[in-house]
């Protein structure tokens, strides 16, 4: 079982940290390098099309222009409208003090919620941003509302048999757990249920990070668009927190595949200065390896029509499922 | 939640465990090839498949010093990964050619069920497959852990395929990938079947491929398509 606190540490040569510091840095280290990793995943798909692309750090430069700009609401919108873009940051601000962002032992609020209550307050965040894009009375919006509402219904059971495979080989669904079974051993590492949980969860991530397989990230009008669509009545610091929290939902569930389930070396075991500022260029670096390794997805599928996303989605669905089915039926 | 931990499914060894990833690779090849829409990619996934199972053989035989497995391994390597998929595409040039381009051949849309759907049933005959095998209880320490119910699996996703599409080529492919998934069985169960008996298998499948290419040449000589609709009219 886990240790519920950090371990003894008597040799450590780096000033230690006190731990709500590093809970703090948890969400801090999400917040600020979102806009990087998407500035990241943009410059290096430009250079792949042969554009020099923005610079990376054009998202920090896009919000502080929004933020300084006025705020709109379209008329007849209620007080929803304008709630939805600091509830969902709320939500997203939440999540990073659940999952191992930079230790591999449990801070104390890491054990409020397990991978599922990860999931439901990012699926709260969604919920709030569809709510105020139906608020709006624009068809826009309300479009991408509903298919980003339709399309999660059918991407929800892939995390629930991801969250299953988890439970069956951890025994329990805390994602410290898993994190520290994935170092343990290289058969942890190479058994077909840990590969097909890690693939079907990185096609989710693709669908809930609006990557190409499923919809075009880059911002341009057209009908195939489902996330993006969502925030297009919003306008000024309000849009502003609506793109940073998108940024930031990405960057969480990039943190979640690298740090649960692909890749979880580099973590902080104690909460020592030098450990942890390595614990943050680490997960950095990975998330930038991550993002370019989607650059390259990006450039190189076409996107699908809206109505062969469902099989995109049974793709996913069928790898959860044959997880669950080769641990539970067979050990594997 | 101590108690609970007691319940982790222990890791398999390292080896057992890449066994069982190739197997189900095999079977998620057999899924790819259920939803592909164009025959030169049905073709490719047979080949990727039926080198899988090769690469298994290697690993069989490494793990469990059976030299002739090896023998076996390049064999069916050259015959299903190489010669079997070269002669399926001669035997089918020119054949359903979409604007004279024979690479675009008109096994698109075969479904009789949407792709989704298709795939949905798919994993509810795979998943019979996996309760039978465990079902049985058969445990045996060279068996690889989850390897034999995904080669039942495979077999019947092929036999779904065969069912599912209604186009000659993809009921060949399912037919041939069927065997894959019986050799599949055999590797896992009967590591140490003789090797007459395998290479005899092997070329039964060659026989497999001329018929099934002569099929598909009659029938399209007789129907100008790839579509097996035409042949209800056959009923009495």
């Amino acid at each position: 079982m886990q240790r519920r606190g950090p371990p003894e540490t008597s040799t450590t040569v780096s000033p230690a940290l006190p731990i709500p510091i590093v809970q703090l840095l948890q969400v801090v280290t999400i917040a600020a390098a979102a806009p990087g990793v998407s500035g990241v995943i943009s410059r290096v798909e430009a250079r792949l099309q042969g554009r020099a692309g923005p610079r990376v750090l054009q998202p920090y430069y896009d919000l502080a222009k929004l933020f300084r700009k006025e705020a709109l609401a379209p008329d007849g919108s209620s007080w929803v409208f304008l709630a939805a873009p600091l509830g969902a940051m709320t939500c997203y601000l939440t999540v990073p003090l659940l999952i191992p962002v930079l230790t591999t032992f449990g801070l104390p609020l890491g054990y409020m919620g397990d991978i599922l209550g990860g999931g439901f307050i990012l699926s709260l965040a969604s919920f709030l941003v569809a709510v105020a894009a139906l608020e709006t009375g624009s068809p826009y919006a309300q479009l991408g509302a509903s298919r980003a509402k339709t399309f999660g219904a059918i991407t929800e059971p892939v995390v629930l048999f991801v969250v299953f495979t988890v439970a069956l080989v951890t025994g329990t669904d805390l994602p410290y757990a898993l994190a520290a079974t994935v170092r343990s051993s290289a058969g942890q590492i190479i058994r077909p249920a840990h590969l097909l949980a890690a693939a079907a969860l990185f096609m989710v991530i693709l669908y809930e990070t609006a990557r190409i397989p499923v919809e075009t990230h880059s911002g341009t009008n057209e009908f195939g668009m489902i996330e993006e669509a969502r925030p297009f009545e919003h306008s000024g610091p309000y849009f502003a927190l609506l793109k940073w929290g998108s940024a930031m939902k990405q960057l969480i569930l990039f943190t979640i595949l690298l740090n649960v389930f692909v890749a979880p070396w580099g973590l902080a075991s104690t909460p020592g200065l030098v450990p942890v500022l390595l614990a943050i260029a680490a997960l950095v670096g990975k998330a930038a390896l991550l993002g370019v390794v989607i650059a390259v997805i990006d450039n190189s599928f076409a996107k699908l029509r809206l109505f062969k996303i469902t099989e995109f989605a049974a793709g996913a669905f069928l790898l959860a499922v044959l997880g669950v089915f080769t641990l539970y039926l067979g050990g594997g | 939640m101590p108690g609970i931990a007691a319940a982790a499914v222990a890791a398999p060894s390292a080896l057992s465990g890449g066994a069982d990833v190739i197997a189900v690779g095999v079977l998620l090849a057999e899924f790819g090839m259920f939803r592909q829409a164009l025959l030169r990619d049905q073709v490719r996934l047979y080949a990727a498949q039926s080198a899988l199972i090769s690469v298994l053989a290697v690993v069989v035989a490494a793990t469990r010093h059976l030299p002739d497995l090896y023998a076996l391994a390049a064999l069916s390597f050259a015959l299903k990964a190489v010669i079997v998929p070269v002669v399926l595409r001669r035997l089918l040039r020119g054949i359903g050619a979409i604007g004279g381009d024979p690479r675009w051949s008109d096994i698109a849309g075969s479904h009789a069920l949407s792709v989704a759907s298709a795939v949905l049933v798919a994993i509810a005959v795979a998943a019979f497959g996996f309760f039978t095998v465990a079902a049985l209880g058969i445990r045996s320490p060279v068996l690889p852990a989850t390897a034999l119910s995904v080669s039942v699996a495979v077999i019947l996703v092929a036999f779904v395929l065969m069912i599912v599409r209604r186009d000659v080529v993809s009921q060949a492919i399912g037919f041939l990938s069927l065997e894959n998934g019986v050799s599949l069985t055999a590797l896992v169960v009967a590591a140490g079947l003789p090797l007459i008996l395998e290479v005899a298998f092997l070329f039964d499948l060659l026989v497999a491929v001329v018929v099934f290419g002569l099929l598909i040449r009659v029938h399209h000589g007789r129907a100008e398509s790839m579509s097996t609709a035409d042949l209800t009219s056959l009923r009495g």
